[in-house]
């Protein structure tokens, strides 16, 4: 049901023919008639209004057509097809999107996709290799189960990742601060701490 | 140590990891909206910008002018659709496109849909509405709402529970409480979006949506198009939180559905943040009278609570907590009475722990008070009422350990040091106020099915839809038929959450792990003695001719009682047969014996505690501990405490985290939540994340969850309370009565405020 897509230099419109190719394809139905005849010149998605931006998602390229208010989250999600990014709000007040651009991270809902054209964004799925052995603020996550449904825990992992690096994981206090901006509505906070503390901590 | 694994006590099963634990760190747990499908048209609503009157013209020319728009769905368009049915499986009877009229702030005017996400917004929000506005009523008081007795109305409430003469008892009493007390209306907000995916092919539908009961969604669509239910799937493998808010259906889906058909097109509709506000359920606020009637020694003898809580203009919905409430203690004689009030809102629907958050929030602070007013500490007051029978029929609790969650919970607390006089306690700046309350929530169980695959190479596939929404439901599920068919976690999958699987209850009520675990045990237990009869009935090997009946199973081998063992993987290569697998249907003793059919057919039913020889519920004592800045009134919350019975726990890692988080919302729900309506148009004016407060990580300080050992095998056969919604009530009238100690100030109407404690109390 879901595919791995995401090929160097892939377009969204052969994106969208692969990801038809590997379901079943969909017969052009009676209804879609009215639909055509209502697109007007300009106004076919593929034509007029759309920008080439290039995108480098976690070391792949990404060549992408987009509406230019596309965000990079919508990006992300919706063209690149890495969906462990998520959206809870859209509108920079939850932290679900956090992803980093050039190590710093940011919310992916608050930038258009094509202000972050030539730079490395790292999403959750850049994190670790697919299978292989987990960051060590993912295994620490597992360790102080710090997540229930698992909606917010890809952007508060980036946010921990980054909370780490910027140096601001000293304290639990500070770690409370400095996480304050990925919402967890299931409420896993003590334990999210307590993994950031764990994963901050210089190797025993 | 790692506090999130505690060491289980007797009737408590291994912290073991969650079998989803890596496919939610790593981002691979695909939700509704991440599921890749071709082709997607995208799809926006249209919300009204008034709360009642009727919509005279919806001028739609600039949207369907809107480059990428594909088609828009309005009134006009619905004949196809049937109006939705409320009750369990839609939360409302509005087909907001079925005529144009406005029932509620944010009714659903249109959908646009459009190639992509951005042309649809465009559109969407260049749709403009002229309407014959009127006169709206936002809230309990305002003017033109109407009030009914919900007993009889309502699906929650058949009769108002009371027992003996009220009246005269608290008149008698030498002690009285008489106060009022408020809840807000509250919004769910997962942090997920609402969404729905609608995909035909061959004329059959597929909706990809976050929800509490596939079976139940399947139905309602179903109905609302015209279809059989086996032209319908509903699959949604995670859920990203809930709260009750993905419970019953919403009229969006149909909605989305039919776009789908008429464009052709599989068309995604991911709802807004503010949009989740108005086209999505709540928690309704209630208004609480309580009367409280006790002897010198602490001994209650009058209990009444009177409630309203809000609804529809549509729909009778109330929650009806007073079934709890009444039941709680050993009082003398009650009386209580719930009425609705109907209001130009949409329709209410759970939220969690419905009937208890609002209800013990008075109840529990109105204790407190009695408690002060008889000088005895408030713990004690409820110690010296705890009664191992109710009130109302008589009945016993199949079991009740509240009085040793208050012991246990009281000494790690350290509550005997408290200094009981209000605003005593301080440390510099900040004022200190201990407070406790009651957790309880009744156990539920409803039928469930599941099927059980035993493969010869020692795997196991759990199948039941059951809904991962954080609850851990796939792993305790896992964890049961690890522990029946002797095998590690590691070798059991669990499929949950698409109606192509055996039917489980709507994730609702805490019942989930009681009923979805009471089918798998039922299946596996089926699978084993399957897997005995074959050890026995073999013509040679170490099992053959054994006793089936004292056969067991434990690490991969079956062992005969008389010591003889063999490998799980050799009885079954030996039987030439590639698997065992079975299919089991669990019904509660009490359920009606359609129960099953009904659950095939969307319904859950729930054999509710009440309705029991012996009433059940899990109980807990919760401890709050706040500071309270001298000056500013700033209000922190260092330490929650909980000491929980809820039966076998299956999991302790993830029923403590289930607690934990249960805690913290309660605490929200006493000191941030609130759905605020302008009462001049009731619209609600802070419907994102900004404003409708919740709590982030810096406003929780440490919070403690103790599971104390109960075994209680009479509410179902995994002998499972249920908790997910026991943690966060009492929490709210803890951390209210902690306030009252820190300042000497009583404050009834939550959520409590740092201006409510400004000016005119003792403590500054």
């Amino acid at each position: 049901m879901t595919h791995s897509v995401a090929g160097a230099g892939m377009s969204r419109r052969t994106f969208i023919c692969a990801a038809a190719a590997s379901t079943t394809a969909l017969p052009l139905p009676a209804g879609a008639r009215a639909a055509a005849a209502r697109q007007t010149a300009g106004s076919s998605p593929h034509g007029a209004g759309l920008r080439s931006v290039d995108l480098r998602i976690n070391h792949q390229d990404y060549a992408l057509s987009l509406d230019p208010r596309t965000t990079l989250l919508d990006a992300i999600r919706d063209h690149a097809g890495l969906t462990g990014t998520k959206k809870g709000c859209g509108h920079g007040q939850c932290g679900a999107c956090t992803v980093h651009v050039d190590g710093q991270r940011i919310l992916a809902c608050m930038t258009f996709a094509l202000m972050n054209h030539g730079r490395e964004v790292t999403t959750i799925e850049g994190l670790s290799e697919p299978g292989g052995a987990l960051h060590p603020m993912q295994q620490a996550f597992i360790d102080h189960d710090a997540f229930q449904c698992g909606y917010c825990t890809p952007g508060q992992i980036m946010s921990a990742v980054a909370c780490v690096r910027e140096g601001h994981a000293h304290s639990a206090a500070q770690i409370r601060e400095y996480m304050s901006g990925n919402l967890c509505r299931c409420a896993a906070y003590p334990n999210i701490v307590a993994a950031v503390q764990q994963a901050a901590a210089p190797e025993a | 140590m790692n506090p999130a694994t505690p060491a289980p006590r007797e009737n408590q099963g291994a912290p073991l990891e969650r079998v989803d634990a890596r496919l939610k760190v790593t981002g691979e747990a695909r939700y509704a909206a991440d599921i890749a499908v071709a082709n997607l048209a995208y799809g926006v609503l249209v919300t009204s910008t008034v709360a009642r009157g009727a919509v005279s013209e919806l001028s739609l020319e600039a949207a369907r002018a809107t480059p990428g728009v594909l088609d828009i769905v309005s009134y006009d368009d619905v004949r196809e659709l049937r109006k939705p049915t409320f009750g369990m499986g839609s939360y409302t009877s509005l087909g907001p496109l079925h005529e144009r009229r406005i029932f509620h702030d944010g009714q659903i005017m249109a959908l646009v849909v459009a190639e992509t996400y951005q042309a649809a917004e465009e559109a969407a929000a260049s749709v403009t509405a002229r309407y014959a506005q009127e006169p709206a009523s936002a809230e309990l008081d305002s003017p033109g709402t109407e009030e009914l007795d919900a007993a009889g109305k309502v699906a929650m409430l058949k009769k108002d529970p009371a027992s003996g003469d009220f009246e005269q008892a608290y008149q008698a009493a030498p002690v009285r409480i008489d106060a009022e007390y408020r809840t807000p209306t509250q919004t769910h907000n997962p942090i997920e979006l609402f969404s729905t995916t609608a995909v035909w092919s061959d004329g059959q539908l597929t909706v990809y949506e976050p929800t509490q009961s596939v079976y139940g969604f399947r139905s309602e669509i179903a109905k609302q198009l015209n279809l059989d239910l086996a032209q319908v799937r509903v699959v949604s493998p995670y859920v990203g939180g809930s709260f009750g808010s993905k419970g019953p259906l919403t009229p969006r889906t149909a909605i989305v559905a039919l776009a789908a058909r008429r464009l052709g097109r599989p068309v995604r509709c991911v709802v807004s943040r503010a949009q989740g506000f108005t086209t999505q359920p709540y928690r309704a606020p209630t208004r609480h009278h309580i009367r409280l009637g006790a002897t010198r020694d602490g001994t209650i003898s009058a209990f009444s609570h009177e409630a309203w809580e809000l609804t529809s203009r549509l729909d009778n919905y109330a929650v009806a907590g007073t079934k709890t409430t009444t039941r709680l203690y050993g009082y003398g004689a009650v009386a209580s009475k719930v009425r609705i009030v109907r209001a130009d809102r949409q329709t209410p629907a759970f939220m969690r722990s419905p009937p208890e958050l609002p209800y013990v929030f008075p109840l529990e602070t109105a204790l407190d008070e009695l408690a002060y007013a008889l000088g005895m500490d408030p713990l004690d007051l409820r110690l010296k009422n705890d009664s191992q029978r109710e009130p109302i029929e008589g009945k016993p609790f199949s079991s009740r350990h509240l009085k040793e969650c208050y012991e246990e919970g009281a000494a790690a607390f350290r509550w005997r040091e408290r200094n009981p006089r209000p605003a005593s306690m301080r440390e510099g700046d900040w004022l200190i106020g201990f407070g406790c309350a009651t957790a309880v929530y009744p156990t539920n169980v409803a039928a469930a099915a599941a099927r059980v695959r035993l493969a010869a190479d020692g795997t196991v596939r759990v199948q039941s839809a059951s809904h991962e929404i954080g609850t851990g439901i796939r792993t305790v599920a896992g964890q049961m038929a690890a522990e029946r068919l002797g095998v590690p976690l590691a070798a059991v999958s669990v499929e949950m959450g698409d109606t192509n699987l055996p039917p489980a209850p709507t994730s609702g009520g805490s019942n989930s792990t009681a009923s979805v675990c009471s089918a798998v045990l039922k299946a596996c237990d089926q699978v084993r003695a399957r897997l005995f009869q074959a050890a026995s009935a073999a013509k040679s090997g170490p099992l053959a001719g054994r006793d089936v009946s004292r056969m067991t199973l434990r690490d991969g081998t079956v062992l005969a009682g008389d010591g003889a063992s063999q490998p799980l993987q050799q009885v079954l290569g030996a039987s030439g047969a590639g698997a065992i697998e079975e299919y089991a249907e669990f019904v509660p003793s009490g359920a009606p014996v359609d129960a099953m059919q009904k659950l095939y057919r969307g319904q859950t039913t729930m054999v509710r505690s009440e309705e029991r020889p012996a009433v059940s519920f899990a109980f807990g004592a919760e401890f709050v501990e706040v500071r309270i800045h001298a000056r500013t009134r700033e209000i922190r919350v260092p330490r929650l405490l909980g000491a929980f019975a809820a039966g076998r726990i299956m999991n302790t890692r993830t029923a403590r985290s289930q607690l934990m988080g249960g805690m913290i919302f309660g605490m929200s729900s006493a000191l941030l939540e609130s759905t605020e309506l302008d009462p001049r148009s009731a619209r609600i004016v802070n419907a994102d994340l900004q404003d409708y407060l919740v709590p982030v990580n810096a406003d929780t300080g440490t919070v403690e969850v103790i599971m104390l050992s109960e075994t209680d095998t009479s509410v179902n056969p995994a002998g499972v309370k249920g908790l997910g919604e026991l943690g966060d009530v009492g929490t709210n009238a803890a951390l209210a009565n902690a306030v009252f100690h820190a300042t000497g100030k009583r404050l009834r109407n939550l959520p409590i405020r740092l201006e409510d404690l400004l000016g005119g109390d003792s403590a500054a």
